[in-house]
């Protein structure tokens, strides 16, 4: 399920491991000396307060509050507990992330993501009892911390607060999850080859035999959108987006094979295909070993790879004539169980709700597992309503509980 | 409806009841219903002299002005159809003391019954089939609760809650950072194999409430009939009511999931009275008087000890849901005088064949063969106004469907007739029967639907839908 002709999904999330702070500029920072852009922004802001506080009052909702290199919201003293929205100035010439944290262990309540110079954005966030602090983090410099402030009265518990994820973290995870793939890598190309021998002996029978094994192998690694880059779509592609469909030379892989076996296709005319396959498989068992894996990756993989199953596997619209649509959606489930065991000691602590995403999948696996029957699957379309129900709600309920964890996981600057 | 649609919902009517001549329909003429389709009706309380001033202005108007009431209330607009429509009949009393109605943003969700049963059809609705996949009566009653949390969120607006940086965002956005609520209803109904082996329920099941039965000129498809749930959303904006889908699906994955639905949508009135429907006629004239509390006791609400019904039914009311797909071509290939044959009125004001204005009464009684009002058409099979069939009147609330286009290039276009009563024998399945081989059967096809039963309404922010029922 790595085929970008499926919808390649374009990562929005900017790399945000790249910020490096390049200009130790602390010392001015503490230096306390008070430049003309900070007057401008200590009056800009006192006229926002002014403003808003004139009618709402301090603590009715929304406060203004701004960041620069000078200050990291400045303005904020005392707060009571409830739901606030803060106006984030940056009055600074850096685009600047600020974070709202527990300045105890660091862990984020809210923030705003590149805050360009002179824009404004709300920040939402219910204040519980405890303490707060703004943190800013500007581009290309060191972070600041602005004052503690000690919430006493309101809910006794706020907004969810995440202890930020640093690369360092999810290094381990991202190992982890390479020696998963990197151990189950020659399994494939074995079960590969051997659908190789069975197409080049001309045995159809042994040749649809070996195909599924061959394919489950590939499935349960837990390929999405774009992993493997352009050996995806060699290896496992769908004739979606090729202008001939099933009969466009650029159709490749697992599926070509698949459509060429159970629609009475020539033997022959499928050797070119099989042996490009076992050459596309081999060629990722050389270059998996030194293929960079972003780290961020691995935390959107969590939900990334039964999305693209609802929406090939279940449909049946990845079957090209095996029916075993969802024999793939099993080993999907398999390589979504890799991915997040791989960010468990990241999750540990992070997601409370870890386990019940860990029931929801072995639910899922346990009703998939039931349209087995031997070597057969029940295809998609002759499942029964109830049971078809069944999948794709336990689908959706296990989506929804994995993808918090693409949020969660998230590399978030340290420092 | 537009001044407080709530008063009859909520039990709290306090106009009286109805005119001098004692309780609707008592005359056999007064409160007339069509059933299933174009039907429109003209006998409705309201419009007989006794209403007054109300009364005199609409027959004078002759569906050529707006009815004074609508130019007294300033309810032109979504209003003039809400007053003149599906839902609306004002009592004299509550007219002639007509002040500026306001309008609020949100139509209450506590009541002794639920909204979006007699309040005014509103522009558009999404109607919702659900099978229910929890696993036991606890999962049952957490779908419920979750079900009764979002609805009374969505129906009365606000900040959707922030779960920061730990989730993705807990709203979809599509209205704003502050939910409006925009009038929007939620109304829950049960389907009849909600109450088979898995939760226990067998018991407890309604007296009436069976799978919907296949009359002789329906063409069923199973895709798009029956359901555990019902669940309809009704909103004077179309992303208000995507909005609550898309909410109430999220929050309910894994416990419930869909099984048909259809969107609807309601026409302004053209130029004035009843909407119409895509055949060019009124349709919805007829409705009993949604703004007397006694008479929707009488015709739609399960009432305390009604015979046979389980305790916990009290407050609701049985719902049919009727996809009916109309054959546009075929119908606009036939002429105006064959239309009206059809249905029993006329097409441009809404007269019935023997009549003048849209609001007069159909005189059966002095057309004993249907020399003007065939016998068998449509308005007459449906309702032929006789001490006898008086029972059989039923609440309608219909909306017209779109989805688009068929094998052979036609319109796929019609009606999702849905209607409320307290009996669904003695009401929807009596005026069915009665129009089974009308000779408008041609010109339409219903496909889908259920039958269900709306849950009583939720009477507080501690109670949650059917907790009489579960437990």
């Amino acid at each position: 399920m790595n085929i970008p002709a499926r919808g390649c999904r374009r990562r929005a999330i900017a790399p945000r491991l790249c910020h490096r702070p390049v200009e130790p500029v602390g010392t001015e920072r503490n230096s306390g000396t008070v430049t003309v852009r900070r007057a401008a922004a200590v009056l800009l802001s006192v006229l926002a307060v002014a403003g808003l506080a004139g009618c709402r009052g301090d603590d009715a909702g929304e406060l203004a509050v701004t960041v620069s290199r000078s200050g990291c919201a400045p303005e904020w003293r005392t707060a009571h507990g409830g739901p606030r929205t803060f106006q984030v100035h940056n009055t600074g010439i850096n685009t600047t992330e600020v974070e709202l944290i527990d300045p105890g262990n660091g862990a984020v309540y809210a923030e705003v993501e590149n805050l360009g110079p002179g824009s404004t954005r709300p920040m939402q966030v219910t204040l519980g009892r405890g303490r707060y602090a703004f943190r800013c983090l500007p581009e290309d410099t060191d972070a600041s911390t602005g004052r503690t402030v000690t919430v006493h009265d309101g809910p006794a518990r706020g907004a969810p607060a995440v202890v930020p994820v640093d690369e360092q973290v999810l290094r381990g995870s991202v190992t982890r999850y390479r020696r998963y793939v990197t151990d189950a890598l020659p399994r494939l190309r074995a079960d590969v080859s051997r659908l190789r021998r069975a197409v080049d002996s001309g045995d159809r029978a042994a040749a649809r035999r070996a195909w599924l094994p061959a394919h489950l192998d590939y499935e349960r690694l837990g390929a999405a959108y774009g992993t493997f880059g352009d050996l995806a779509d060699a290896i496992d592609r769908l004739p979606a987006g090729l202008p001939d469909g099933v009969h466009d030379d650029g159709f490749t892989g697992f599926h070509r094979i698949e459509y060429g076996l159970w629609h009475g296709e020539s033997m022959t005319a499928l050797r070119g295909p099989t042996a490009a396959l076992a050459t596309a498989v081999g060629k990722l068992q050389r270059t998996f070993r030194t293929e960079r894996v972003d780290p961020n990756d691995l935390p959107l993989r969590a939900h990334e790879i039964l999305e693209a199953t609802l929406q090939f596997e279940l449909t049946g619209e990845a079957d090209q004539g095996s029916g075993t649509t969802l024999a793939t959606a099993r080993a999907n489930v398999t390589g979504t169980e890799a991915v997040v065991h791989a960010l468990r000691p990241v999750l540990a602590s992070r997601y409370r709700k870890l386990h019940a995403a860990d029931a929801s999948l072995s639910r899922l696996a346990g009703l998939l597992d039931a349209q087995r029957h031997g070597d057969r699957w029940t295809p998609v379309d002759e499942l029964s309503r109830y049971d078809r129900e069944r999948l794709d709600a336990a689908t959706g309920d296990t989506l929804e509980l994995l993808a918090p964890i693409a949020a969660l996981a998230q590399v978030r600057r340290a420092r | 409806m537009s001044e407080e649609p709530d008063a009859a919902r909520r039990g709290t009517d306090d106009d009286p009841p109805d005119t001098d001549d004692g309780l609707p329909g008592t005359d056999g003429e007064r409160t007339g219903t069509d059933a299933a389709l174009p039907g429109t009706d003209a006998a409705r309380p309201g419009a007989d002299g006794e209403r007054g001033d109300a009364g005199a202005a609409r027959r004078g108007a002759g569906g050529e002005r707006w009815p004074r009431r609508q130019l007294l209330t300033g309810a032109i607009g979504v209003g003039a159809g809400a007053v003149a429509g599906v839902g609306g009949t004002l009592g004299t009393q509550r007219y002639a003391r007509a002040k500026p109605a306001p309008r609020p943003d949100r139509i209450p969700f506590h009541g002794t019954h639920q909204a979006g049963i007699v309040d005014a059809a509103p522009a558009h609705t999404t109607f919702v089939s659900f099978d229910v996949l929890a696993d036991d009566r606890a999962q049952l009653r957490e779908l419920f609760a979750t079900l009764t949390d979002r609805a009374r969120f969505l129906t009365s607006g606000g900040t959707p809650a922030n779960p920061g940086i730990t989730a993705p965002p807990d709203d979809s956005g599509i209205l704003g950072p502050q939910v409006p609520a925009d009038r929007l209803t939620v109304t829950v109904g049960v389907g009849g194999s909600l109450f088979d082996h898995r939760y226990g329920l067998a018991d407890r099941r309604p007296a009436h409430l069976t799978a919907m039965r296949t009359f002789p000129n329906d063409d069923l498809d199973p895709a798009w009939c029956h359901g555990d749930l019902s669940v309809q959303f009704c909103a004077p904006n179309r992303d208000t009511v995507i909005h609550a889908l898309r909410d109430v699906t999220r929050a309910t994955r894994g416990a419930m999931q869909i099984r048909w639905m259809i969107d609807g949508f309601t026409s302004p009135p053209r130029p004035s009275g009843t909407p119409r429907n895509l055949m060019g006629f009124k349709d919805g004239t007829a409705n009993p008087d949604t703004g007397s509390a006694a008479e929707m006791d009488r015709v739609v609400w399960v009432g305390a000890r009604q015979r046979g019904e389980p305790a916990w039914t009290r407050g609701g009311s049985y719902q049919v849901v009727r996809l009916i797909r109309m054959r546009l071509e075929f119908w606009d290939r036939i002429s105006t005088s064959e239309q009206e044959l059809l249905i029993g009125r006329r097409r441009d004001n809404g007269a019935p064949l023997d009549g003048t204005h849209e609001f007069d009464t159909p005189k059966y009684a002095k057309d004993p063969v249907g020399s003007a009002i065939p016998l068998t058409s449509h308005i007459r099979r449906a309702n032929p106004r006789t001490a006898r069939t008086r029972s059989s009147v039923l609440l309608r609330r219909p909306y017209n469907y779109d989805r688009g286009v068929d094998a052979v290039g036609d319109l796929d276009m019609g009606l999702v007739f849905v209607c409320y009563q307290r009996n669904l024998a003695a009401q929807f399945e009596a005026v069915q029967t009665r129009l089974i081989d009308e000779p408008l059967v041609d010109y339409i096809t219903p496909f889908g639907g259920g039958y269900f039963f709306a849950l009583p309404g939720v009477a507080d922010g501690t109670d949650r839908y059917g907790s009489a029922l579960l437990g």
